[in-house]
């Protein structure tokens, strides 16, 4: 640690030392017609040759020489702005960009500048525009954050309706999903078919897959950064939209012209509205439905103190007199805070909650039989971010994070013919804090370095139990309990620390091509315990404990990226290799509810993962959109599976293509398209079959793990939008959205099973089952007023 | 409310999804001794079925492993002979004089030797509960199920576990004196509940467990019978895994894995391993015809 101090110290001196007399300019950019910040634009002092963009505040800083300067302002869809500046001492300069009205009718593939894939150190990152994820056909007309993000390079998911994504080999609780810095555990409605986030209110989504610069960790596989919008500053805005599964209604509005300003959302699903008067007295109680409710608030105090307040709440219903619910909420209050023109903080506070519960009898009418049941994960956090630009060539970032989580792995009642006892797991509490350092560093006008330091440290606390195992028990067994300890007070069970380091490199080779490499550690501390192949609602999120030990991913990356046609297109090809340590995996019939041993269920092994993505990507004129291809392997190694051999993991797809394309054919018509092609999951499927009692019951007589694989799923999806001059009653403006999912009606496989044929029991077959099975058309009206 | 719960799952499930039946090309395994003992302690005929692993995808009745030599050794050490006098991979046994054939609490050994490989595997005989009683209401589905009227009966029996944590059971069922015997039709009961985590020891076996007995609904002079079966841990979570792995469709299965098996060869140094298990029940039964006129009403 001390080392890599005094080098960075030695590197900072060396920029700064020769350096003549300097003021710093600084400011926010916002969009001129609604007061949005804008993220990414890029400021550029041309006679310099210096530049910078701005952070997801839309604050920007910039250390230049004394005298008169040329920046230029420019940013993707907007207006470039050209503005001389005398710069006599420090100064704070906004700006606010125009949008270039027609141009914004066309396709903004990305927001930011238009050569930033190439110029910027940042690697394996992805960014998607809501107005391009709102083109692309969806789901039964839903507009979906974590679908789109699925047709980009090095992202996957098991199949169809399974929730969650797979990142460059990694499982589905590997990603920190962050909305508004908030932590979101289960990013889907209705087991997997929706997400959570209302696109409505969702202004900027950026997937990190690699090179995680050091501010970010707690996961071990990518970060999705989700931002919500801010709402209308300028003036009272009402959205919404009618779909086939959700209604949606936004209204955003000044709080303060020009100081504040706040919006509102909230999705439903109506399905169980439409089905009511079709269903008989019986049915009438049914619940079946799922909403949420976004809200963000923002109020600019002044010039140096801006405060936000955002927050979440969704659940998923669904029951009678029984009833099953799950949901998250969050609360994220945020404090921008501009000491002077060179040091920025934002300071987080969040608290997140994600619960589930299920009751036998929600209206109480049978005391005799009853089985309820809780549990949930809850954490609350503080975490201050610093940036510190240095000069023209140094921004430095620093700060640190607090996570207190409180899981209650679950808590039950059963009561069977009026008797019955409460089942209460010990609930687990954990500390997780970080403290990190990182630069990034241009040197000459060709390579830019960023570089930084992590150091997690996590400690396990009482009261609760700590269990010790019989860790000599043979490899894939059920471990015997050996002693149970309690501990009372808070004190320490179990701790760990990590040093996560991060590097990062960008060397131009010349004005359109660059070359980057990247290396991150990354340390893990919750895990999600999931023994499906798609995660279920109920599964259950563990801390790391004296027996389960954080997991850590180590990732190198190397891409070269080149821009054609001053900017139209952008290429880019990536090679990666990971190696994951001290991956979860279970026991055959482990049980995973309400075990208070489930360690004993638990087995820990390793995993690789190992592929190259090719990503070419249209960004202007009427057509835009990408192709992405990803070939790639991912293997795990366990002992006690597979005969202690590496095997395939679950999630490799050893080729996954993906192209997305949107066509402006006139002012009011536009239309999208995307197929996708991937390679079936790994399955294992027996050789032999003995007859028991009846049944037959599947052998593998060689006991190997996901040597098979199911069949490829290929799938193509439209969508066409028209856009009407007017919403209701001759105001604002609307769209129809048509889209069809599944045009040419392919039964893409989600798994492939074997079974005894339940009408001829001396037959036994393989079964392919589809979670879509037909095409699914969909219409959707969208309105603005 | 359980009928609620089915319907809703069932609808949720079949909103989109679909089954087909595909050919799948798989490696042939090779062959292995089957052991299918489960015994009672009941004074009858008591059958072991020794046969051979075949192909997965092979529709064939399974060869009968013959010529093996088979015996039951109690806790006193005297020794039972299964002949297979049939010559079809039947090992037959029968009670002398009407004599419960084993003894609660006591182990019991199972020997057999089939070409050349001698094998064995041990059980114990534990307590069943009886069942009290068995009732049933009458109810109308909303949406007919398949195979079973929309208006019929359910059907609910009664029994506590016993006193002390660990009992494990089985519950199947017969509807007009045809087994349900597919391997999603028997019920695993782990105390009174379905599994050790429910912490349910000692009382009555609950509601889930009380309506596993129905497949759709009964219907009026429709015959019930239920039967409980007494069974020691490892059968539990053979049996436990049995389900598992011939219902593991969905986008919820399970990584599929050997179901490990209690025969275990004299010889570790040998290749030749038999897969099955042997266990020994006491049986409880209850039977029960459906009356209308005393159903009671939902």
């Amino acid at each position: 640690m001390k080392l890599i101090c005094t080098i960075v110290t030695v590197f900072l001196f060396l920029q700064t030392a020769f350096s003549q007399e300097t003021y710093t300019i600084s400011g926010t950019i916002r969009d001129a017609a609604d007061g949005e910040v804008l993220i990414g634009v890029n400021l550029y002092a041309r006679e310099q040759k210096q530049g910078t963009s701005t952070n997801v505040y839309g604050f920007y800083s910039l250390t230049l020489p004394k005298g008169t300067h040329t920046f230029s302002i420019s940013y993707v869809g907007y207006h470039n702005v050209v503005k001389t500046i005398e710069l006599n001492g420090n100064m704070t300069q906004n700006f606010e960009l125009k949008d270039e009205g027609k141009q914004l009718e066309e396709l903004q593939v990305t927001a930011k500048r238009e050569d930033e894939n190439v110029r910027s150190v940042e690697m394996s990152v992805n960014k998607i525009e809501m107005r391009t994820i709102k083109k692309m056909p969806a789901l039964l007309g839903e507009v979906d954050v974590i679908r789109s993000i699925q047709f980009l390079p090095g992202v996957s998911s098991v199949g169809e309706g399974s929730s969650g994504f797979n990142v460059r080999g990694g499982a589905i609780d590997q990603n920190l999903v962050l909305l508004d810095e908030a932590p979101v555990y289960n990013s889907s409605h209705l087991m997997g078919f929706f997400s959570i986030f209302n696109p409505d209110v969702v202004r900027d989504v950026k997937l990190i897959k690699g090179g995680v610069p050091a501010m970010y960790g707690g996961r071990i596989s990518s970060i999705l950064d989700v931002r919500m919008k801010e709402g209308n500053s300028k003036k009272t805005e009402f959205s919404g939209g009618i779909g086939s599964i959700f209604s949606r209604f936004t209204l955003e509005s000044p709080i303060v012209k020009d100081k504040g300003s706040f919006v509102v959302a909230l999705r439903r699903s109506y399905i169980d509205i439409l089905a009511k008067p079709f269903l008989n007295k019986d049915l009438k109680g049914v619940k079946f439905y799922f909403y949420d409710f976004t809200a963000k608030a923002n109020y600019k105090i002044n010039d140096k103190n801006t405060v936000y307040l955002s927050g979440y709440f969704g659940r998923d219903l669904f029951g009678a007199d029984f009833g099953f619910d799950w949901g998250n909420a969050t609360t994220t209050f945020r404090w921008n805070h501009v000491f002077n023109n060179k040091l920025f903080l934002n300071t987080t506070v969040f608290y997140s909650n994600y619960d589930y519960s299920l009751d036998s009898d929600l209206k109480n009418e049978n005391k005799e039989d009853v089985f309820r049941w809780n549990s949930n994960i809850l954490n609350y956090s503080i975490k201050p971010d610093f940036t510190y630009y240095l000069n023209a060539k140094n921004t430095i970032t620093f700060g640190g994070q607090a996570i207190l989580y409180n899981f209650n792995p679950g808590e039950a009642l059963v009561v069977s013919g009026g008797e019955g006892q409460n089942i209460g797991l010990h609930p687990k509490k954990a500390l997780e804090t970080a403290l990190y350092f990182g630069n990034e560093q241009k040197i000459g006008s060709k390579v830019t370095l960023n570089y930084g330091l992590r150091y997690s440290y996590y400690d396990y606390f009482g009261s609760g139990a700590a269990y010790t195992f019989d860790e000599t028990a043979t490899p894939g067994e059920r471990k015997a309990l050996l002693e149970t300890k309690e501990i009372s007070g808070n004190e320490s069970i179990q701790n760990y620390g990590n040093l996560e380091p991060r590097f990062a490199v960008n060397i131009g080779l010349n004005s359109t091509t660059s070359l980057k490499i990247g290396y991150n550690r990354l340390a893990q501390y919750i895990h999600l315990l999931s023994n499906t192949v798609a995660s279920s609602p109920l599964d259950v999120w563990t801390p790391s404990t004296n027996n389960i030990k954080p997991q850590l991913s180590d990732q190198i990356a190397v891409g070269v990226f080149k821009n054609f046609k001053s900017n139209m297109f952008e290429t880019s090809v990536e090679v990666y290799y990971k190696t994951l340590q001290n991956q979860i995996d279970y026991i055959r019939n482990a049980d995973l509810l309400l075990n208070p041993f489930v360690e004993g269920d638990l087995m820990y092994g390793k995993g690789r993962a190992y592929g190259a993505e090719f990503f070419a990507k249209k960004n202007k004129g009427d057509l835009t959109g990408w192709v992405s291809y990803t070939l790639s392997r991912t293997e795990r190694k366990v002992d006690g599976l597979n005969n202690n051999e590496w095997f395939l993991s679950r999630i490799d797809k050893l080729h996954n293509v993906s192209v997305v394309s949107m066509y402006d054919i006139s002012k009011k018509w536009n239309i999208g398209a995307t197929f996708t092609y991937m390679t079936g999951t790994p399955a294992s499927f027996p050789t032999s079959k003995y007859i028991w009692q009846g049944i037959a019951v599947p052998h593998n007589y060689t006991d190997e793990r996901n040597t098979y694989r199911i069949p490829p799923s290929h799938r193509l999806d439209l969508s066409a939008t028209k856009k009407n001059k007017h919403a209701l009653f001759k105001k604002g403006e609307s769209e129809w959205v048509f889209s069809v999912y599944n045009v040419y009606n392919r039964r893409n496989p989600f798994s492939v099973y074997v079974r005894q044929n339940p009408d001829d029991q001396s037959k036994t077959e393989a079964v392919r089952y589809s979670v879509f099975a037909s095409i699914l058309p969909a219409i959707t009206y969208n309105f603005k007023f | 409310m359980k009928k609620k719960i089915l319907v809703l799952i069932g609808l949720s499930i079949a909103l989109f999804g679909c089954e087909d039946v595909i050919d799948l090309e798989v490696k042939d395994g090779k062959e292995q001794l089957v052991v299918d003992a489960w015994l009672t302690d009941e004074p009858k005929e008591q059958t072991i079925r020794l046969s051979l692993s075949q192909p997965y995808f092979n529709q064939g009745e399974p060869l009968p492993a013959l010529g093996a030599e088979v015996y039951v050794i109690k806790h006193d050490s005297t020794l039972h002979r299964f002949e297979d006098t049939d010559n079809n991979g039947s090992y037959v046994y029968r009670p002398r004089n009407n004599r419960l054939f084993l003894e609660t609490n006591r182990p019991v050994a199972l020997y057999v030797k089939y070409k050349g490989e001698e094998y064995y595997a041990v059980s114990s005989l534990k307590r069943v509960p009886t069942i009290d009683s068995l009732k049933y209401q009458s109810i109308t589905l909303p949406i007919a199920p398949d195979d079973s009227p929309k208006s019929g009966f359910l059907a609910q029996f009664f029994a506590h576990d016993f006193e002390g944590e660990g009992d494990t059971y089985l519950i199947r069922s017969y509807k007009n004196d045809v087994l349900r015997s597919r391997s999603d039709e028997y019920s695993l009961v782990y105390d009174a509940g379905f599994s050790p985590s429910s912490k349910t020891d000692g009382v009555l076996f609950i509601q889930p467990l009380r309506l596993a007995i129905n497949s759709g609904l009964f219907s009026d002079k429709d015959k019930v019978t239920v039967e409980l079966f007494s069974i020691p841990l490892d059968a539990y979570y053979f049996l436990y895994q049995v389900q598992t792995e011939t219902n593991n469709g969905g986008i919820f299965a399970t990584p599929s894995s050997n179901i490990p098996s209690n025969i275990i060869n004299r010889n570790p140094e040998s290749k030749e391993k038999a897969l099955g298990m042997f266990f020994v029940s006491k049986v409880n039964r209850f039977s029960a015809v459906i009356d209308a006129n005393l159903a009671s009403e939902d």
